[in-house]
């Protein structure tokens, strides 16, 4: 399975461009096509989540089974800073962060020296402490009730301050937030350290040997990634009113896995994208025909690990390497004829 | 010496709930160090086994048939027993045809396995709550092993005392089956050195399908001795799953006595937790691994596996 790059140099792509033209004209159709607008919110939340998610999945090849926990702390974080701290949208955020980075940070320490199955055994170990004390630490996270009563801060940027109740004006906002974590996340993979971390995936020990500090290059992608959950988690809570500590269970941390596999974020960039956006769309087409979606959605995950394990951006790929091989193979039987 | 006194019921109560996990584990332990493939099924398979038991003795398991009612009438403790072979065969099926599914997974990276496995969870778990509802059920026992007794002052519950005693019968059987028999041998060196043993003209494709099979009827028997105790519900599954590959992975991968000491050993610690802070029982289980794992990379007395690369 390879994964596919594209040209390192750019800070923009055709897909990119492509990805936000889609998603920065959802406001204008997503109604014509019987969709709503909040299922773009979620939508870009989770996929800003799987985006850093897939840093660790996709680009490091370390699978981790408890990343739903930072998504919850995330939610956590940003709402016990604006009811104890300052009612400001962007400190909420940029607490919801570094809470996030500290913790992952902490775990990340624990986890940095394994690879494989074992990472993700013990992710998965720690993502259920993360979901226990979140649970049974009633006076700070409301339990099983969660916390509730989160405002939606407005964006104030100094001279204008934009009002996000409404649905539209929050998807704004998030999609703002999306591109900015695209280009981000892209600048950094396709960096140096976007090449050690590869690198990392395909041979840990050759990387080692080269004289890279893989223990420092782990922990960082992983804190990272951690952070960028936090952040997920933050516009999650603010999108929902309310921080529920259902996000980091066992179950959703596997979900993110399945998503971003669906998608092809094992070969892809914008797998971790194509991936949420296929289960968001599952969980409402299917779900209006019949309450055990999550079953087919399960089955079709199946067949797909099965089959082609490098998922949909896979499938894409496959296909354009089809299309470019046909031309070569015309292009030379032309020039033959031409002799 | 009161404090020992006070806490003895505390650590009968976690010795005997230590045997119930490694029941639990058993299956989970059986398929990871033959096969290593991670069965996160296992929990889903353990539920299942749970609903076939109560098909098997009760009209509200759904076969509610004029010709099954007679069976229903008659005594309990003969359906009880029908559903503990019933039950395991049924589940057996149902996991050797996850089997079948793996068998594109093997030789790729063990991470498929284990997705492809987290997929068949999610979708047994729909099942069950398609077929079943999202209700809890309650799986008659027989009363010879229902309620409690006193000794000392404090009262017994019999069905614990029962559960761990079958445990304890499982885990030597299965010892016997794989330490004492020639299928064992088989099972044992297929794990060692598969090219090996095919080479050797075993159908190794079959011996695997059967490992599977034996693994997953396991997690179907712990589910029918765990049902009095949590209760029959669809999620139950990861409540069974998760301490499973605590279990596991504390008392490292391919090592059965290590699994075993495992069980007991988080057994006594969620039952001494449970004794001064309840609510915070299950933590300590998690916080035992990761403490143990941070020292000890393989568990308490694992192996080098495939699972390490």
């Amino acid at each position: 399975m390879r994964f596919v790059y594209d040209k390192a140099r750019n800070w923009v792509t055709p897909h990119m461009l492509v990805a936000f033209a889609l998603f920065g004209s959802l406001p204008l159709w997503v109604e014509g096509v019987g969709l709503y607008s909040y299922i773009g919110v979620e939508v870009l939340i989770w996929a800003i989540f799987a985006l850093g998610f897939n840093l660790l999945l996709g680009y490091t090849g370390l699978p981790s089974f408890g990343h739903g926990a930072f998504l919850g702390v995330g939610g956590y974080a940003f709402g016990w800073f604006q009811f104890h701290l300052v009612p400001n949208l962007w400190l909420a955020l940029v607490f919801a962060i570094l809470m996030t980075a500290l913790l992952g940070g902490l775990a990340a320490l624990l986890v940095s020296h394994r690879r494989g199955i074992y990472f993700g055994l013990l992710t998965l170990a720690i993502g259920q402490v993360f979901f226990f004390v979140a649970s049974k630490w009633t006076s700070l996270t409301g339990g099983e009730d969660g916390m509730l009563n989160i405002k939606r801060l407005p964006a104030d940027f100094g001279i204008v301050s934009f009002s996000l109740q409404d649905n539209i004006s929050l998807y704004i906002f998030v999609f703002g937030v999306f591109v900015v974590t695209v280009l981000v996340l892209w600048r950094l993979t396709h960096s140096p350290f976007g090449k050690v971390i590869r690198a990392i995936k395909q041979n840990e020990m050759r990387v080692g040997f080269l004289g890279y500090n893989v223990f420092f290059y782990k922990w960082a992608v992983f804190t990272i990634s951690c952070a960028v959950a936090g952040l997920a988690g933050g516009l999650f809570a603010m999108a929902q009113e309310g921080a529920y500590v259902q996000v980091m269970s066992l179950q959703w941390s596997g979900i993110v896995v399945l998503m971003t596999l669906v998608g092809g974020g094992m070969v892809s960039f914008w797998g971790a994208v194509i991936g949420t956006v296929v289960f968001f769309l599952a969980r409402d087409l299917l779900g209006t025909y019949t309450e055990t979606w999550l079953l087919w959605y399960g089955l079709m995950f199946m067949l797909l690990v099965m089959f082609k394990p490098e998922g949909i951006a896979g499938m894409w790929q496959d296909l354009v390497a089809a299309r470019g091989r046909r031309r070569r193979v015309a292009a030379s039987r032309a020039a033959l004829a031409g002799e | 010496m009161d404090l020992l006194i006070n806490l003895l019921p505390h650590l009968v109560n976690g010795l005997a709930l230590g045997t119930l996990f490694a029941l639990i584990a058993l299956g989970f332990m059986l398929i990871i160090g033959v096969m290593e493939v991670i069965n996160l099924a296992h929990g889903s398979l353990f539920a299942l086994g749970a609903y076939v038991a109560l098909v098997v003795m009760t009209p509200e398991g759904g076969l509610s048939v004029p010709f099954l009612q007679g069976w229903f009438g008659i005594d309990v403790i003969p359906r009880y027993l029908a559903a503990l072979i019933v039950a395991p065969l049924v589940v057996a099926v149902a996991g050797a045809g996850l089997e079948l599914c793996l068998r594109r997974t093997y030789g790729k990276d063990p991470l498929f396995g284990l997705l492809l496995t987290f997929g068949a969870a999610l979708v047994i778990e729909e099942a069950i709550r398609v077929i079943w509802g999202h209700g809890e059920y309650v799986l008659p026992i027989p009363k010879d092993i229902r309620g409690g007794f006193i000794y000392g002052d404090l009262i017994w519950s019999t069905y614990r005392f029962y559960a761990a005693g079958f445990s304890i019968l499982m885990i030597g059987l299965l010892w016997l089956f794989i330490e004492k028999t020639p299928y064992g041998a088989i099972i044992k060196a297929g794990a060692h050195d598969s090219e090996m043993v095919q080479a050797l003209g075993v159908n190794l494709p079959r011996l695997r399908l059967i490992v599977f099979g034996i693994g997953t009827g396991l997690a179907a028997i712990a589910g029918i001795i765990m049902a009095p105790i949590w209760g029959i519900r669809p999620q139950v599954g990861v409540d069974a799953v998760v301490p499973a590959f605590v279990v596991i992975v504390l008392g490292g991968i391919g090592s059965f006595w290590g699994a075993v000491l495992a069980g007991l050993l988080v057994g006594m610690v969620v039952g001494l937790t449970a004794a001064f802070i309840s609510d915070w029982s299950l933590l300590s289980m998690y916080l035992l691994l990761l403490t143990v794992v941070t020292f000890r990379a393989r568990g308490l007395m694992g192996k080098a596996s495939v699972l390490e690369r």
